[in-house]
């Protein structure tokens, strides 16, 4: 039986180097953005020999960078917003009413959560065609809305489940209706929950890809997933550039989780778990 | 609780659902009809029956898709949910600080999709790549391959990078979980001298059987709905070898131009989801589930 002292060196060896593994590769990329291309190839693991912020400028230019950062903002906003207002109203009215089909209209959310988006993409597209929708960005807020429902609205009405009668049947005495009740009883209690769901619906939004790709041709609504791709086929050789854009797009990222990470862990594990 | 007025659930209800069934619903049933059509989406659409159907059945490729995709679940499920649970016993570990850990091995998942593939593929790659150069360095160059272009070693290549993404969401689902094990049962098998090892295989994991059973049903869908890392990194080359159904699916449909044919190829996958789904409920329904409060 080793001492407790080794068992703690060769402990916390084998989670840092797992731990190296998981985050040696970002900031290699970061590294290496500083270098010039002749660099990486010839050396790749060594480090940059200056701090030369010049290609990140430039490629930030370059790459209209900005354009695709603001649209990425438009589109998870107003998604996300549709998302935690849609989701919490449906989530209240399928949680604490009793109405008829009340089953019949929450079951499809749950179909939504089994399929992959491909299992009727193709339909998707041509119905947004035939609504003049596509190339806009409602293209992209329509689908993300409505994919982050179904985990929005189970995870909403989780939560409003727990609450306890007494606190509705209270307010009911005192001659609440509905929609009031809603505002000043549930939403202040549903800020974890919504909390949450924002966290997870942000991250689906901000990377989504698929649907980005295949509904926007028109570059200045880009959002960054999009951007990022066709910024690597103009500059798939040149590097430094590359990794400088991608590097300017990870590290906000990164830092955001690391500040926020718990609520980030929780939002997303809590998220799938249901 | 009754409402004030009848109508006011379905008043709440009716901008989701409306939404969704914009989206999901009416599309999903489009698509269905659609499987029985031939369409290239500007011709006339032409009524073929069963025959699109037939013809997925006759696919080589979409039939190597389905191999590939069930070879990508097992990778997966070794690289992201045993590994995920493996790196949650490590981090929970008695009385050490782990935190800084659970931090790193979450990251990746932030990423965008596009920076993973772009950054794995430089990693991948044959000539300038990380691994090759590293390789050569300490004297292995026999085993530098080219990971992403050898039909062998390209699924398990872009496989390994999946864990790498998501070994860490594993990881955390499990971490919340084990938390959750009451303390005092611990305790007493510490107390009776029990190795943090044997606690963790005998006790912990036993104890978290559900969420495993979740994330195993996570896994397996999460596969299905794969898509972007393979398309960026690979698109399904090399010659089929990284094929999985969705990639096939958006070729066939935006690239070829068949969209009824593409349509029934995703009801067929959608049948193959929902009864994995299925199965899946079935199977854990049936072993019993005993639901240990706490």
């Amino acid at each position: 039986m080793m001492s407790p002292r080794v068992n703690s060196v060769v402990f916390h060896t084998v989670l840092t180097v797992a731990s190296l593994f998981f985050v040696l590769p970002l900031v290699w990329m970061v590294v290496s953005s500083f270098k010039t291309k002749r660099e990486i190839f010839d050396s790749p693991f060594s480090l940059p020999t200056t701090l030369d912020f010049s290609v990140w400028t430039s490629a930030w230019e370059r790459g209209d960078l900005g354009v695709y950062v603001v649209n990425s903002l438009i589109t998870t906003t107003a998604s996300v917003a549709g998302i935690l207002v849609f989701g919490l109203l449906a989530a209240y009215a399928f949680s604490r009413f009793r109405f008829r089909f009340s089953k019949w209209l929450l079951l499809p959310f749950a179909l939504g959560l089994l399929l992959p988006v491909q299992s009727y993409l193709t339909a998707q597209s041509r119905l947004f065609d035939a609504f003049y929708i596509l190339d806009t960005r409602w293209a992209l807020i329509l689908p993300y809305v409505g994919l982050g429902l179904s985990l929005a609205v189970f995870l909403l009405k989780g939560y409003l489940d727990s609450l306890p009668h007494e606190l509705f049947e209270a307010a009911r005495i005192d001659g609440a209706g509905d929609f009031r009740m809603l505002v000043q009883i549930v939403f202040p209690l549903m800020r974890p929950g919504l909390a949450t769901v924002a966290t997870f619906s942000i991250l689906s939004c901000w990377n989504e890809f698929l649907l980005a790709m295949l509904y926007i041709q028109d570059d200045g609504l880009r959002t960054i997933p999009i951007g990022l791709l066709a910024f690597t086929g103009k500059y798939s050789t040149d590097y430094p550039t590359l990794f400088a854009a991608l590097s300017i797009i990870t590290i906000p990222m990164i830092g955001i989780y690391v500040i926020f990470h718990r609520q980030v862990i929780n939002g997303i594990t809590e998220g799938s778990v249901h | 609780m009754k409402p004030d007025r009848s109508w006011t659930p379905y008043l709440f209800v009716a901008p989701a659902f409306l939404a969704f069934a914009f989206v999901v619903l009416i599309p999903a049933l489009l698509n269905t009809g659609l499987s029985f059509m031939d369409w290239s989406g500007t011709n006339d659409m032409i009524f073929v029956g069963f025959d699109n159907f037939t013809r997925a059945f006759r696919d080589d490729i979409y039939l190597t898709a389905y191999r590939n995709t069930f070879g990508y679940i097992a990778w997966t499920l070794v690289l992201e949910v045993f590994v995920g649970l493996v790196l949650a016993g490590l981090v929970t570990v008695k009385g050490r600080k782990t935190g800084f850990y659970r931090i790193a091995f979450f990251v990746p998942i932030m990423l965008p999709m596009v920076v993973v593939a772009v950054l794995w593929s430089f990693v991948y790659s044959d000539d300038i790549g990380l691994i090759n150069t590293a390789l050569r360095g300490i004297g292995l160059g026999d085993l530098a391959l080219v990971w992403l272009g050898n039909p062998a070693t390209a699924l398990i290549a872009v496989s390994v990078v999946s864990g790498w993404i998501y070994a860490g969401f594993y990881m955390a689902i499990f971490y919340a979980a084990l938390q959750r094990i009451p303390a005092n049962l611990i305790e007493a098998a510490t107390l009776d001298g029990a190795s943090q090892w044997r606690i963790f295989f005998f006790i912990k994991v036993p104890m978290i059987r559900p969420i495993i059973e979740i994330a195993v049903l996570l896994c397996v869908t999460g596969a299905f709905q794969s898509f972007d890392l393979f398309y960026v990194m690979t698109n399904g080359g090399p010659d089929h070898a990284t094929e999985i159904v969705t990639t096939y699916l958006v070729e066939v449909v935006f690239r070829f131009q068949n969209l009824g044919y593409g349509a029934a190829l995703a009801t067929i996958m959608t049948i193959v989801v929902v009864a994995l789904g299925l199965v899946f409920t079935r199977i854990r329904s049936r072993s019993g589930g005993i639901d240990i409060e706490y």
